[in-house]
């Protein structure tokens, strides 16, 4: 019986011993790359689920790698912390700014930060979400950093939701969208009116708490939006 | 003795060696089939054609725009069509799910085309030399039906027209892609080959030189749109700049003309289908007679060869059928391209109607022959739509639908056992939200459904009608819409109201793209052109822009016992927004895998 026992230790030895002969020479996704998309006009560019992205592209792999993506954070920044290292063209593309057409090209390893300077088609000014009973009044003011060539102005809408994660997609429809006001003008056609919106939003729920966003979208290849910053509101109970 | 007949024995073996081995061993195999067995024979040659038939991107009922083309025998699921994205319909796609397609590459089906051309004309002793130009016109046609499914989901793509050996280098076998351009004119070309070629008339289910006309006028006509409008709403990115996703607006007008004059190529050897009176039964019949001289190219099924459809049995309610499921219900925007229906009073109030069936009075025949509305029948049983009662109704409609549902003053039930004071509560065919199968629309298909059939009948993969892939109505559409892009406005307006007339509708005394475009909508409704319409026109990122739809629900006032319609949001709740790189679809991501000279794909991909 011992004489068994011993010799299985044995055969389990030989296997174990032989199973780890071949080591897997690549690095793990250990690199990881972070930073901000800074705006031309100061701050970040504030953006939005499913619009801004940082495209990667691994030269250093295959000259025509599969491109991969890194969606934009709320606050304009970005991390990935699963990449491989390699050599990587990156641009960001996707939201409501001048396009970059020339990629950078980047060494990613551990901890590689990098920024972006990106130039928002339309920034939104004295932004101001004030109650008055339970209607939310919205005004705030459009501004173009660069007004010639602009893509065409689409419309501008609220965005309340009950988490601090507002924007398109992420928004209560009857707070939000039934209040977008249509535009579709191009921006030299705007005027003063035009560009100095303000939105009645009635009966909020009482006894709630609100985060409370603006946007306006642009007919650009991506009918991506430019958003304001978010303010919290809280709907006091009857 | 013994030895004599071991003799014999050595002898006879020895014998029977010496003459067998003077065999030639050298013999073409038995046992496969060889070029000169399919290509010798028109039996041969039909087989090889039935497999490439088979293959054809024929959008049909079975086609499912997020999988691809079925041709088993159990693709029974008919409601997962283009329709319900579009808006022409609702139903089981949770949103715009097809934008990215399903990553059409037919290239092995195009390289049995490229075979069948390259050995035609080397059995021309066999087949008669009439018959391989014939053959040689039919597969320049398929050719082009391939290339043209390619073309409008990738634009330009690997122009490939002879048989690739696969021993070659690999730099020769990574084909390059062609511009979008190029594609067109190659699908033109194809199809002039096929038109010069073919005959005349052929088997049922096989191409004519007219189907290549047909399809001629239709290609050109997506052509000439996707340079006039890609070239002012487009995605910019390297594919565009290079040309492979795009055309010069430029070469609109030449593409336009060239739709025009394939179109009139027809002229005379097609009519439309007018055999009945009954403008209602007239139009209804069209799509189910085989002997409609407006079919030019069609695909046949049967339950033999394991190939039937499913459509009566999924487009039509459990109540008339043997054994369905429906999942896609029509509109009451594409019911209102025939016009508003009248269903409320000039002071906004519902209007009352005594029966359900009332709706239909006035509108026109081909509307009543495409959507079954409450009330119509089918097999004997009334469309019997009833969304819920109100025990009493006052005000307007539009206050009473924008009110909150739980301030709203009506009866609703998950279930036709539920009755108020012995009335039921909802229709046996809806609407309801309880699950799929009634309609959330207020509405149901009727065109291509087969109403002759015994209910016991209608069950899943039992349905044969074939499918109309090319008729005369779409050709005279594309005439007309090609002439009024070209400012052609009178022979529009003459095309347009060719096709009015026979659908009963009152005929148009001026025209312009808005009304060829919804003419379009109206008569091609469910057929699968309207997806691509909307992308040529690149209209589609406005129309479906975060869109959401309605539908037309009846109601049962109790103490009026009369009955009221209100337009309301289609009770699936769905939202579809169109991406505008969507205009293009990505090419496979395997293809690029295996080929980087596919690079650049279409742009934002």
């Amino acid at each position: 019986m011992k004489n068994l026992i011993s010799r299985m230790l044995l055969g389990i030895t030989i296997l174990a011993s032989s199973a780890c002969t071949k080591i897997d020479n690549y690095d793990g996704p250990n690199a990881s790359f972070e930073g901000n998309l800074v705006s031309s006009e100061g701050g970040n560019l504030l953006t939005s689920q499913g619009s801004t992205q940082i495209r990667l592209e691994q030269i250093s792999w295959s000259a025509t790698p599969s491109p991969q993506e890194i969606p934009s954070k709320f606050d304009g920044t970005f991390k990935d912390s699963k990449l491989f290292k390699g050599t990587y063209k990156v641009i960001p593309k996707g939201g409501a700014f001048w396009p970059l057409y020339d990629t950078v090209t980047v060494d990613i390893n551990k901890g590689t930060k990098r920024d972006f300077t990106v130039t928002p088609y339309i920034i939104i000014k004295n932004f101001t979400a004030t109650l008055n009973g339970k209607t939310l009044t919205l005004k705030y003011l459009m501004e173009a950093p660069i007004g010639a060539g602009l893509p065409t102005i689409i419309e501008t809408q609220p965005y309340v939701n009950n988490t601090k994660l507002v924007g398109a997609g992420a928004s209560i429809r009857d707070f939000s969208d039934l209040y977008k006001k249509s535009i579709n003008k191009q921006w030299a056609d705007m005027t003063d009116a035009d560009k100095s919106v303000t939105i009645d939003i009635p009966d909020m729920l009482p006894g709630r708490k609100f985060f409370v966003r603006v946007g306006v979208r642009l007919n650009d290849s991506f009918k991506s939006s430019n958003f304001s910053d978010i303010i919290e509101i809280d709907v006091p109970a009857n | 003795m013994k030895s004599i007949h071991k003799l014999i024995i050595a002898i006879s073996i020895s014998a029977g060696a010496l003459i067998t081995s003077c065999q030639k061993l050298d013999i073409p195999p038995t046992n496969i089939f060889t070029p000169d067995i399919i290509f010798g024979s028109e039996a041969g040659v039909k087989s090889f054609l039935a497999t490439i038939y088979r293959g054809l991107p024929i959008e049909d009922f079975k086609y499912r725009p997020d999988q691809g083309f079925k041709t088993g025998g159990n693709d029974w699921e008919n409601f997962f069509n283009s329709a319900s994205v579009t808006g022409e319909e609702v139903g089981p796609f949770g949103g715009m799910d097809i934008g990215t397609g399903f990553g059409y590459w037919p290239y092995g089906d195009i390289r049995n085309v490229n075979i069948l051309i390259d050995e035609l004309p080397k059995h021309a002793d066999k087949l008669g030399q009439t018959n391989v130009n014939a053959l040689l016109g039919e597969a320049h046609f398929l050719r082009a039906y391939y290339y043209f499914g390619l073309a409008k989901r990738y634009g330009g793509v690997p122009i490939v027209t002879t048989v690739q050996d696969p021993g070659a280098p690999i730099s020769e076998l990574q084909v390059h892609r062609d511009k979008e351009e190029a594609t067109w004119d190659f699908i033109g070309a194809e199809l002039d080959l096929g038109y010069q070629m073919m005959n005349e008339t052929n088997e049922a289910g096989r191409a004519n030189k007219y189907a290549a006309a047909a399809l001629k006028s239709r290609a050109m006509l997506y052509a000439g749109s996707i340079a006039k409008y890609g070239s002012a709403n487009f995605v910019d990115g390297p594919a565009r700049a290079e040309g492979f996703a795009g055309i010069p607006a430029a070469k609109a007008n030449d593409y336009f003309t060239k739709a025009v004059e394939a179109a009139k190529l027809l002229e005379g050897h097609y009519s439309l289908y007018e055999k009945n009176a009954d403008k209602v039964q007239n139009y209804v019949d069209l799509f189910l007679k085989s002997e409609s001289p407006e079919n030019i190219f069609i695909k046949q099924y049967s339950i033999i060869s394991n190939t039937a459809h499913s459509w009566d049995a999924t487009m039509s309610p459990r109540y008339m059928t043997a054994n369905a499921l429906t999942r896609s219900y029509p509109t009451l925007e594409l019911v209102q391209r025939w016009g508003a229906l009248q269903v409320t009073n000039s002071d906004g109030t519902p209007k009352r109607f005594n029966d359900r069936a009332e709706i239909m009075q006035g509108l026109e025949p081909r509307l009543l022959a495409t959507v079954y509305f409450p009330g119509a029948t089918l097999r004997g049983l009334t469309f019997d739509m009833q969304r819920g009662i109100y025990p009493s109704f006052s005000g307007t409609a539009a206050a009473e639908v924008a009110k909150q549902s739980n301030s709203r003053s009506y009866i609703l039930s998950g279930d036709t056992k539920t009755l108020y004071q012995g009335k039921m509560v909802i229709g046996f065919t809806g609407p309801w939200t309880g699950g799929d199968e009634l309609t959330r629309t207020g509405f149901y298909v009727r065109k291509y459904i087969d109403a002759a059939k015994p209910i016991s009948t209608v069950d899943l993969n039992r349905s044969e009608q074939p499918w109309l892939d090319l008729r005369y109505a779409e050709i005279l559409l594309n005439r007309a819409e090609a002439a009024m892009e070209l400012g052609n406005a009178g022979d529009a307006l003459t095309l347009i109201n060719m096709i009015r007339s026979r659908a009963g509708a009152t005929p148009y005394t001026s025209i312009d793209i808005e009304k060829v475009r919804n003419e379009r909508g109206m008569e091609l409704a469910f057929e699968n052109h309207y997806y691509w319409d909307l992308k040529r026109w690149r209209i589609a990122d406005v129309v479906l822009n975060n869109a959401r739809f309605k539908g037309l629900m009846p109601y049962y006032v109790f103490n009026e016992n009369k009955y009221i319609f209100l337009a309301e949001p289609e009770l699936f709740q769905r939202n579809y927004n169109f991406d505008k790189k969507f205009y293009y679809e990505p090419i496979p991501g395997g293809e690029l895998g295996k080929n980087p000279n596919l690079y650049p794909n279409n742009p934002n991909y």
